[in-house]
């Protein structure tokens, strides 16, 4: 993109439209990133080293330790391989259910219907999404009748009932649908755009070469959007790093359900310092896909 | 775009942290998202206003009465305590036949915010303080003033009370309002039905369990479901196992860090609890049961029809909650508590007031007070527990009354741990609970609790 | 022959519609059963689920009734004058079968009661027939009325955050002091601290002009960004996509303690320039590739028709970039008013409604009734944008879809 030349401006033209947003922007995202930083290496009081919080006799890694702190402490550990889960799991998870049903939509006449009925979720609150499935997951331990969906189905086929939210084998994995649940539609409507956006006479090519459907969609459609895939990925990667919502109001990070959020979170008032480590650890993790995201983008302008 | 992406990092790293570095220090905190505890009783909302006291003026009174010890009407007392709403109208109600007796004036003010609290002592001290813990004896030494040299009277209180007080033998603090939470709710008319007794001791209540189980009754209802604060209720019970197998003073060792939470009596209470509150025989749907319902729900289990179980224990509040639930129950027949049987001491929550001045008005408050008019006023307003010994028999509440008779049996007061320790002990602490009941080793999940008690008491 | 193929290819396609309408089912029931329930009566919902509103209501106990109290006080109860069984005070004498049970172990008129057939030995078993008996007898007697099965109550509730014995309506009424102390019983109780009515004007307060705001000077910087030539424009907008997925929780302490420091902490101005910062990146991203895709030739000839900048912008750019506008206008709407971090952290005392909600599951339990009717009054608005925008939404999630 590049600007008329015919349309002249004075020097600081431009610094007039820009000012603004970039003070703003400035004062609100780049500042307190690198005061945050700087914090990670002070104590919970912010006012001395966070090597003043080390006990003698005791493991210590000297101004750096919050980040001790941030990447051995066992409830940070528990986050870490959850949010290590998140990523292995939810993130292909949602994105095959969102890919399947644009796929199966887009065969049915009643596809705009379905496809809102798929992404409305994404019109409510994590907060919402997560007072509806603690009613799902909702388990009645006396005598009696089980009000939660899950468990009175488990009943009604003479199963015991099971704590889907406090139990460490399922609790993650019950967390983990709330995300699908949450996410498939997005994934699903950019997938969908982009399966509506090829071009119509190689896929009839291929089917009139005697490609069944299933092949169509594995040697035509998936290597043509994968280029979206990887976007819905990346964006999907950095929804599950921050993960906090959802884990807060459904188990508050209990049961081995803990993730780095929800630690940072628990953290920011009693302990300044390794509340900022771990909020750094997070924009560490985020990194690659910065970088990503930036070169995609010098790619695409690139190609402008 | 690498490199350049490099550079403006750097460039913008320096100039943040230049910018970090000149930003004057400032020792408030941010403000804190504070992760709400749920506090059983009252959770009135913290407020701030300073409400005054208007006392009618009394006027042209001749010759003032004893027990303003020279106060003159219209003379000021500041007050500070973290009270509002009902509570607030209840100190009033308690203050008042002095005030009126007196026509000194009460410039209250109320906050839960230490820091307020912190900023008003540097700068112009209230007069008199009321606050929950007895944090301020150890950051103010200096600048109370002893108790007994304002008319305090140190024969109402029990030994334990002022030894809770006192600091190098200066005697600063004293208790005016306490509840206890070493309680067990149960049903009288379900005990009668089956011949159970209220058990006196431990080993009593420990052989009833049994018996329960052997009548294929559930003995207890265990909740420890409350959001963020999960695990609080069996803090609660564990502590009240504490103060039975080795009493109070252990507790407060465990409070001060001197005996570590992997001690052998602490994994001996464990031992107990995990018993109970992990199999479905003795409490209603075993772990899962424990861990899922929330804490109310388990009240109500004792009391629903046929009820669930035959006990809760649960702190004074549960009465109020019973009620509520079930206005057709009636206290002593359908409901009824008893104290934690063989607790050494009792387990709860207390008020100290404290003084930084010795006008006259605040003389004749500390004086009346721990004297009986006070004591008296204070059992029939009905404002939880008055630890003056003088209060008793005076209450005309049938549960503050039986309440006060436990304190005055116990032979020592442990505040909760969860209230008391840091925050992150006492996190800790609750983890462990939960592990625990989850059917985590006893040993290993202590040990975590331990170190964080190590490290957060510093000992 | 063509009816046939039409059949044919409709079960050829069985497959596929049936596994969209199961997806969709299972995507609806989850909202459907909270929605349900947010109409329910408190004792319906704590001791039944939400889909038996679609079966018949059962009687409960009359059958243990006619096995043991049938022989001798009749099939109404009235049989005996002197124990008339319909008699509401005679029932309220028994609030629990345990109670009932006390009195019907002991002789009455020197005679045994409940011999034939005789009740269980063992008190709880007695008591698992007693239970249901009590029941029925409380029905009959007029004190136990099963209500309706649907009530607006529990939004009553919700909107003015009642935590009382019954309900907020019921307990007005009757006068119930001891519950109503924070409340006035009239229609300012909807602006009670602690209910939903309160949070959702805080959440008005809070989205308006943080939706408004960084659309503003997002508009403007992206006007630069495409249109206006300058020195380091195209490596900003990198930095710029890569401020995008910075987490806010990076600057939640700075930010707090700097708020704290100006005197803004707890107050809307802070949480709206919080958002506004937040918001910018992603609103200058898509702004600019939208207002940059404008035809180039519509500026040209502005410019060579006299037009300065600042008209071309307002003129021409503004106007185009409605659709985009629009676009960022729902995602940023629908941003904030489903936050929580945010607002739970910079606006602890004004709570908006996602916060309220949190502070409405009661660690205390059991008041799915309200929390249900809360949760949804937090849809309601986010919904109706949504459905009424849905296009637009689309649009703006497929124009970049990186969101911090």
């Amino acid at each position: 993109m590049t600007v008329p030349t015919i349309m002249r401006q004075g020097r600081w033209t431009p610094w007039f439209y820009l000012l603004p947003a970039l003070v703003i922007m400035f004062v609100f995202i780049v500042y307190p990133t690198f005061n945050t930083v700087y914090l990670s290496f002070l104590d919970k009081t912010s006012t001395r080293p966070a090597s003043a919080a080390c006990v003698p006799d005791e493991p210590c890694w000297g101004i750096f330790e919050n980040y001790r702190y941030a990447l051995t402490n066992p409830e940070m550990v528990i986050a870490l391989r959850n949010n290590a889960l998140w990523l292995l799991l939810m993130v292909p998870g949602t994105v095959i259910v969102g890919l399947l049903f644009a796929v199966l939509a887009d065969k049915v006449p009643y596809e705009s219907v379905a496809k809102s009925i798929i992404f409305m979720p994404m019109a409510i609150s994590f907060i919402g999404a997560g007072i509806i499935w603690r009613f799902v997951y909702y388990i009645e331990t006396g005598g009696g009748e089980q009000i939660g969906l899950l468990n009175a189905i488990l009943v009604a086929l003479g199963r015991e009932p099971v704590a889907f939210l406090s139990n460490p084998a399922i609790n993650n994995f019950a967390l983990m649908v709330v995300g699908v649940w949450l996410w498939a539609g997005f994934c699903m409507t950019i997938l969908s755009a982009a399966l509506k956006g090829l071009p119509a006479e190689v896929l009839e090519a291929a089917r009139v070469d005697g490609a069944s459907e299933w092949q169509v969609f594995w040697k035509v459609m998936l290597p043509m959007i994968m280029p979206t895939i990887v976007v819905v990925t990346t964006t999907m990667v950095i929804n599950i790093l921050k993960i906090f919502d959802i884990v807060f109001v459904m188990t508050g990070g209990n049961y081995g359900t803990e993730v780095i959020a929800n630690r940072m979170f628990k953290l920011i008032v009693t302990d300044t310092g390794r509340s900022m480590a771990i909020a750094v650890l997070l924009i560490v993790l985020t990194i690659p896909i910065m970088v990503f995201n930036v070169r995609r983008f010098r790619r695409e302008e690139a190609a402008r | 775009m690498k490199g350049l992406l490099a550079k403006l990092l750097v460039a913008s790293a320096v100039i943040a942290l230049l910018v970090a570095a000149c930003a004057p220090a400032t020792p408030t905190q941010a403000p804190p998202p504070k992760t709400e505890e749920a506090a059983p009783p009252a959770t009135e909302a913290p407020a701030t206003e300073a409400p005054a006291t208007e006392a009618p003026a009394t006027e042209a009174a001749p010759a003032q009465p004893d027990m303003c010890m020279g106060a003159q009407p219209g003379d000021e007392l500041s007050v500070m305590y973290q009270w509002s709403g009902a509570e607030e109208e209840k100190i009033n109600a308690i203050f008042k036949p002095l005030v009126d007796a007196c026509g000194i004036k009460i410039v209250a003010e109320s906050t839960r915010d230490a820091a307020v609290l912190d900023a008003r002592v540097q700068s112009s001290p209230p007069d008199l303080l009321f606050w929950p813990t007895t944090a301020p004896l150890t950051l103010y030494t200096d600048k109370l003033v002893p108790l007994d040299t304002l008319g305090a009277n140190a024969d109402n209180y029990a030994s334990f009370w002022i030894d809770l007080g006192s600091v190098d033998g200066k005697w600063l603090a004293v208790p005016v309002k306490a509840d206890i939470k070493s309680i067990i709710w149960y049903s009288p008319v379900q005990f009668e039905a089956f011949g159970y007794e209220v058990p006196t001791t431990f080993e009593e209540l420990d052989a009833l369990v049994e018996k329960m189980v052997a009548d294929g009754n559930v003995p207890w209802s265990m909740g420890f479901e409350s959001g963020a604060a999960t695990g609080w209720t069996g803090s609660d019970f564990i502590q009240d196992i504490l103060l039975a197998q080795q009493g109070p003073e252990y507790v407060m060792g465990i409070i001060s860090g001197d005996i570590p939470y992997n001690d052998a009596g602490v994994v001996a209470a464990y031992e107990t609890y995990v018993k109970w509150a992990a199999d479905p025989k003795y409490t209603v749907g075993g772990a899962d049961g424990t861990l899922n319902t929330p804490f109310l729900e388990a009240i109500y289990k004792v009391f629903s029809d046929p009820p669930e179980a035959m006990m809760v224990k649960q702190s004074g509040f549960a009465g109020g909650e019973i009620v509520k639930e079930y206005p057709d129950l009636e206290y002593g027949t359908d409901f009824d508590f008893f104290a934690f049987p063989g607790a050494k001491g009792m387990q709860g929550g207390a008020d100290f007031l404290m003084a930084f001045s010795d006008k006259p008005a605040a003389k004749a408050m500390v004086a009346y007070l721990t004297g009986e008019e006070g004591a008296t006023t204070w059992a029939q307003v009905g404002f939880d527990l008055s630890p003056n010994k003088l209060a008793e028999g005076k209450y005309t509440d049938p549960q503050l009354a039986k309440k006060a008779e436990a304190l005055a049996n116990a032979a020592g007061f442990t505040p909760d741990l969860g209230d008391t320790i840091p925050a992150p002990f006492g996190e800790a602490e609750w983890k462990a609970i939960i592990e625990v009941v989850q059917g985590g080793d006893i040993a290993t999940a202590l040990e975590a609790a331990a170190a964080a008690q190590a490290e957060a008491l510093g000992k | 022959m063509k009816p046939l193929t039409r059949l044919n290819r409709l079960l050829s396609r069985l497959p596929t519609h049936l596994a969209v309408v199961v997806m969709c089912i299972m995507w609806l029931i989850p909202t459907l059963g909270l929605f349900i329930t947010s109409f329910r009566p408190r004792e319906d919902v704590r001791t039944s689920g939400w889909w038996t509103v679609f079966l018949p209501r059962e009687q409960v106990g009359q059958v243990e009734y006619e096995t043991y109290c049938a022989s001798c006080h009749g099939a109404d109860g009235k049989a005996l004058p002197q124990a008339d069984l319909t008699n509401p005070d005679l029932i309220a004498r028994y609030p629990r079968s345990n109670r009932l049970l006390a009195m019907l172990r002991k002789e009455i008129n020197g005679r045994p009661h409940l011999v034939d057939p005789p009740l269980p030995e063992n008190p709880r078993q007695a008591q698992e027939f007693l239970s249901p008996v009590l029941t029925y007898l409380q029905t009959i007697s007029g004190g136990h009325v099963a209500g309706h099965r649907f009530t607006l109550r529990n939004y009553a509730d919700a909107l003015v955050g009642y935590k009382g014995t019954q309900d907020y309506l019921t307990d007005c009424q009757q006068g119930v002091s001891s519950t109503l102390a924070k409340f006035n019983c009239d229609a300012s109780d909807l602006l009670n601290p602690e209910g939903m009515g309160r949070a959702f004007l805080n959440t008005v307060i809070v989205t308006v002009p943080s939706t408004i705001l960084p659309i503003l000077f997002a508009a403007l910087a992206a006007y630069a960004f495409a249109w206006l030539d300058f020195k380091g424009r195209q490596w900003l907008f990198a930095i710029l996509v890569g401020l995008q997925i910075v987490p806010l929780q990076m600057t939640l302490v700075p930010i707090a303690r700097m708020y704290v420091r100006l005197g803004i902490a707890d107050t809307f101005l802070g949480i709206w320039l919080f958002h506004t910062g937040f918001g910018l990146p992603y609103a200058i991203y898509l702004m600019r590739n939208f207002i940059g895709s404008l035809p180039r030739e519509i500026f040209e000839s502005a410019y060579l028709d006299g037009a300065n900048h600042w008209t071309a912008f307002r003129r021409l750019a503004l106007p185009l970039a409605a659709p985009a506008i629009a676009s960022l206008g729902i995602f940023q709407f629908l941003w904030v008013w489903n936050d929580f971090l945010v607002a739970k952290i910079f606006l602890s005392t004004h709570p908006v409604l996602t916060v309220q909600v949190t502070n409405l599951i009661d660690p205390r339990g059991s008041n799915w009734h309200i929390l249900t009717g809360a949760a949804f009054l937090s849809f309601i608005v986010p919904m109706i944008v949504f459905f009424a925008f849905q296009r637009y939404f689309v649009r703006g999630l497929l124009a970049g879809s990186v969101k911090g």
